[in-house]
């Protein structure tokens, strides 16, 4: 195979990559913005720039936290420059977004929603960890934090989950 | 942590913070406490629900329309079934056929992909979506989609008789052998033990033969 062909192969694998993580892309961005517009500007964003930076991604494995690192990036980028409104999560409910919907599962609506509400210092380690997959260490490295501030925002986002899944809340950790 | 190990409190903050990866100081607390297995097992169930919370619908996710479009578009959408898919409405044993097909449609570009996916990629989707295929065609296409509150393995294959969708459905039961057509694509739903696979292709009817040769290469 020449280099030109082999060239394309990459390229047409990474478009493929890039197909099948956008998904959960569009989530995490989702989750992020709590705004439906502006998660899909920032994953359009994520994507244009991932393309651009193809040649960093060594290793395709890891192409989740990278891809998920850059919708971190792109969404606070975005607010930035554009000063985009905080969105208010009570006027977010009230619409009834249909995102949060869950075919009738009303226990699966009331986490979405309280996941909704979660302060973003613990919603944001909670879904780079569920969605994403980063582990602990490569949360703590994203966000600029000790692993021990990770583990406490993770337990404490999962302790105010708790009550809403029918379940004691555990005593806090310092 | 302590090097007597940790205390409910620590083991109960690693818990707490990443159920799923725990060191193995934690793991020795749990062989002896009871209320930290309990409180483990908790965690887990509800870490499950959170991941499944986090997987919102993306069918749903479409940029709000303005009223008056969201109407012309209900309309359309009400016009289009009550025309071209009366079936879909009246027949409700082709409700789990028409939730492929609008599946496969928001996934549109799962069509145009031509190279064959590396092994351990197509592993990792049937993993994830809790079947085995071993596919005696080309996979071109593969995602664990959330499909009716489950992932499922939605693959594309390049089949002899063309491109062809195949949905691992395994938490949906179908009585019998059922074939659609809508949109310019035709499928047939079809029971594989306790759940039922779909296959779909833009290039006429699915042949009995070939689906029974992709059937009979799905494991749950």
């Amino acid at each position: 195979m020449n280099a030109a062909s082999r060239g394309t192969t990459l390229a047409g694998a990474f478009t493929r990559l890039l197909e099948m993580l956008r998904p959960d892309l569009l989530r995490f961005a989702y989750w992020l913005a709590r705004d439906r517009q502006v998660a899909e500007d920032v994953v359009q964003e994520t994507l244009i720039r991932a393309w651009k930076s193809r040649e960093e991604l060594k290793d395709p494995a890891a192409a989740r936290p990278w891809l998920f690192t850059i919708v971190r990036r792109e969404h606070a980028r975005l607010f930035e420059r554009k000063r985009l409104p905080t969105v208010d999560v009570d006027e977010v409910e009230a619409l009834g977004d249909p995102a949060l919907a869950s075919d009738g599962d009303v226990g699966l609506f009331d986490l979405r929603r309280a996941i909704m509400q979660l302060p973003d210092e613990y919603r944001e380690p909670l879904v780079l960890q569920v969605l994403g997959g980063l582990s602990t260490t490569e949360i703590a490295a994203e966000l600029n934090l000790t692993q021990a501030a990770v583990l406490t925002r993770l337990f404490r986002a999962r302790n105010r989950l708790r009550t809403i899944y029918g379940l004691e809340p555990a005593e806090d950790v310092e | 942590m302590s090097a007597a190990g940790p205390d409910h409190r620590q083991a109960r903050l690693h818990i707490g913070a990443d159920p799923q990866h725990l060191p193995p100081d934690v793991v020795a607390h749990l062989e002896g406490c009871p209320d930290c297995r309990r409180f483990r097992d908790e965690t887990l169930a509800l870490d499950g629900r959170v991941h499944a919370a986090l997987e919102l619908p993306l069918h749903r996710f479409r940029a709000k329309a303005p009223p008056a479009r969201r109407f012309a578009l209900a309309a359309s959408v009400l016009l289009a079934l009550v025309v071209g898919g009366g079936f879909w409405l009246f027949r409700p044993s082709t409700a789990l056929a028409g939730e492929v097909v609008q599946h496969v449609v928001d996934e549109a570009d799962s069509w145009n992909m031509h190279q064959p996916l590396p092994p351990a990629q197509v592993a990792d989707v049937l993993r994830v979506a809790g079947a085995q295929f071993d596919s005696p065609f080309p996979i071109v296409y593969g995602y664990p989609c959330p499909f009716k509150g489950h992932r499922v393995a939605h693959l594309v294959v390049q089949t002899p008789n063309g491109t062809m969708t195949v949905m691992l459905i395994p938490h949906e039961q179908v009585r019998r052998r059922t074939q659609f057509s809508r949109d310019g694509m035709s499928g047939v739903l079809v029971p594989a033990g306790q759940g039922s696979v779909a296959l779909l292709t833009r290039d006429g009817a699915v042949p009995e033969a070939l689906a029974d040769e992709i059937v009979s290469r799905v494991r749950w």
